[in-house]
């Protein structure tokens, strides 16, 4: 509808709260962290404007190069496994198994528990006295390997990855929702030819969905970039920083009234975001291209 | 004669091979759902022990069933109340954030004007931005409004960082109703807002209580932000809480873990009653984005 005169005025009085909102809590913000990301300032003291200094510093910083190379695991597990794994749970439950909406559920659990109760879950669950892991080593005669499993150097980082790669839920919805779209016709004719059932998944699904796998990567990818919470929360970046993740540096260097050096984290945080999300995109569509 | 018996022979690979499928799936399917229940049991079979028979055997059931752990959770870490903020934090900023989103999405969706669809575009990125990355700012500005250490703060934040999200679901609903109806209401004399309250608000209702569910629910889980804004035991929201429990039961792990199970149960819950809008809420984005 074309909006009238007296229209106009109530859109001026309906967008306003929403547009402030975002204004006030994107807008502003975004352009705070790329201004203050140039100062020298520790939120007393007048601040100095030192130019890229701040981006030098972080980066000859190596927790935070350690952060980076943690967070481009972090979104490369989850993007190249956890994708996958989601998509094939997917494939399976979308030919209508006994019970899959019960499945379909309970796989989607960890979505609606909070961070913080799973991060208690599993700290509980990789406790090196009590928890269930070492219970279970220790049950089959392998007492010897129960060890500090977050606190260990080496083990610290796989564990957090491990944990998390086999939530599903998320992605696995997502790929469900774009494959009931899928018309049936397709596979009743496959089926005529004689196609099995992994055959028609992997000649019908797949290319079908490959949109909402494309969505899932990239989400996923962004996801762990910005990985935050259950680091904190499970090892606060421990043992000697081998677990650090940007989001988690950014937070110690406010901790430290460091704001420089935090905010100018937060602008890699971002470019790195954007470039991540271009690159999929870019990738998807050259291979589009190449098979044109 | 030896046709027939290839044929058989086929089939019989053939159904060996579907068997085959059929065990590795639901060795798949049991594997994934195994996985996401036995933490979860454990924890609440956990819950009910005492902390000697923990240390014990982590597998063993609960000689008597400590319902005092339970008791203990809510006397010890004040849980009541801060059940109480985060119900209080999570419903107005709901509210808020939905009106805000569904009066922005009526007008993206239900006018022609210039810059909607960039207007639209400009939210819509919203949601891509890494709001961990935003964490000073937020601070900053936050702390000079007066809102540091309250709840009004907490409210004005989440209803704010969820907007993008909210229009994004309302205006995908609002965009599939028809014209016909409102352009009759129009001519019936209703005006802007007449059309607002009495038709589009009420005919976008599916699309408004998935964006409000997902908002609660959003906020009702959130830690980083409530982490970061409040400072004293009063405002304090369940997530800050069960983050505490771990200081304030030092030793007292099965009480530690029944206040887990109590902030769990009513996500568990709400996803029971709400489970259409929760999936839709979180897949919606991301199926068009």
């Amino acid at each position: 509808m074309k909006p009238t005169k007296k229209d106009r005025l109530g859109m001026a009085l309906f967008m306003t709260p929403a547009l402030v909102l975002f204004v006030l809590f994107f807008i502003i913000p975004v352009g705070y962290v790329l201004v203050v990301s140039l100062f020298k300032w520790n939120g007393m003291t007048a601040a100095t404007f030192v130019g890229m200094k701040n981006y030098v510093t972080i980066w000859k910083d190596p927790v935070f190069r350690r952060s980076v190379i943690n967070n481009v695991l972090w979104a490369l597990v989850a993007s190249c496994v956890q994708v996958p794994l989601s998509v094939l749970m997917a494939l399976i439950l979308n030919r209508k198994p006994r019970g899959w909406k019960f499945f379909r559920t309970v796989y989607f659990f960890p979505q609606v528990i909070s961070g913080v109760a799973l991060a208690m879950l599993w700290s509980a669950m990789y406790n090196s006295e009590y928890g269930l892991i070492n219970g279970i080593l220790r049950a089959i005669g392998r007492g010897d390997l129960a060890i500090n499993w977050l606190g260990t150097l080496n083990t610290a980082l796989p564990a957090l990855l491990i944990y998390w790669v086999f939530y599903i839920g998320y992605y696995m919805v997502i790929v469900m929702s774009d494959l009931s779209g899928v018309d049936k016709d397709f596979y009743e004719a496959a089926e005529i030819d004689g196609a099995s059932k992994i055959q028609q998944a992997w000649f019908i699904s797949l290319p079908m969905i490959k949109s909402s796998v494309l969505t899932c990567m990239t989400l996923a990818a962004v996801l762990g970039l910005r990985q935050f919470e259950q680091v904190y929360l499970l090892t606060n970046g421990g043992p000697a920083n081998r677990t650090s993740t940007m989001v988690l540096y950014l937070y110690k260097q406010i901790q430290n009234t460091r704001y420089g050096p935090a905010n100018a984290a937060s602008v890699m945080l971002i470019c790195v975001g954007v470039i991540v999300i271009l690159g999929i995109r870019a990738l998807f569509k050259l291979g589009r291209s190449s098979r044109n | 004669m030896t046709k027939r018996n290839e044929t058989a022979y086929l089939n019989a690979g053939d159904a060996a091979k579907a068997g085959l499928g059929k065990v590795l799936k639901w060795i798949l399917m049991l594997f994934f759902a195994f996985y996401t229940l036995f933490p979860l049991i454990w924890l609440i079979i956990s819950s009910f022990k005492t902390n000697t028979e923990l240390f014990g055997d982590p597998f063993s059931l609960p000689a008597v069933w400590q319902i005092g752990n339970y008791i203990n959770a809510f006397k010890v870490s004040g849980l009541l109340k801060m059940m109480g903020n985060s119900v209080v934090i999570g419903g107005l900023s709901t509210v808020l954030n939905v009106l805000c989103a569904s009066m922005l999405a009526y007008c993206i969706s239900r006018f022609h004007f210039k810059g909607r669809e960039a207007i639209f575009t400009f939210f819509a990125a919203g949601i891509l931005v890494p709001l961990n990355a935003l964490m000073v700012p937020y601070y900053v500005i936050i702390s000079q409004i007066g809102l540091y250490n309250t709840r009004a703060g907490l409210i004005l934040l989440y209803s704010a960082i969820g907007i993008p999200m909210s229009t994004f679901i309302i205006r995908g609903l609002m965009d599939s109703l028809s014209r016909e109806i409102e352009e009759a209401a129009y001519i019936d004399g209703c005006g802007f807002f007449g059309r607002y309250f009495r038709i589009i608000l009420p005919l976008s209702q599916n699309g408004i209580v998935t964006a409000a569910t997902f908002q609660f629910l959003t906020c009702w889980n959130e830690f980083v932000f409530a982490n970061l804004l409040t400072s004293s035991q009063n405002v304090r929201t369940i997530q800050l809480g069960i983050r505490y429990f771990t200081n304030q039961f030092s030793t007292d792990f099965v009480s530690m873990y029944a206040a887990i199970v109590i902030s769990i149960v009513p996500s568990i819950i709400g996803y029971m009653i709400f489970q259409k809008q929760i999936v839709s809420g979180l897949t919606s984005g991301a199926v068009k984005g």
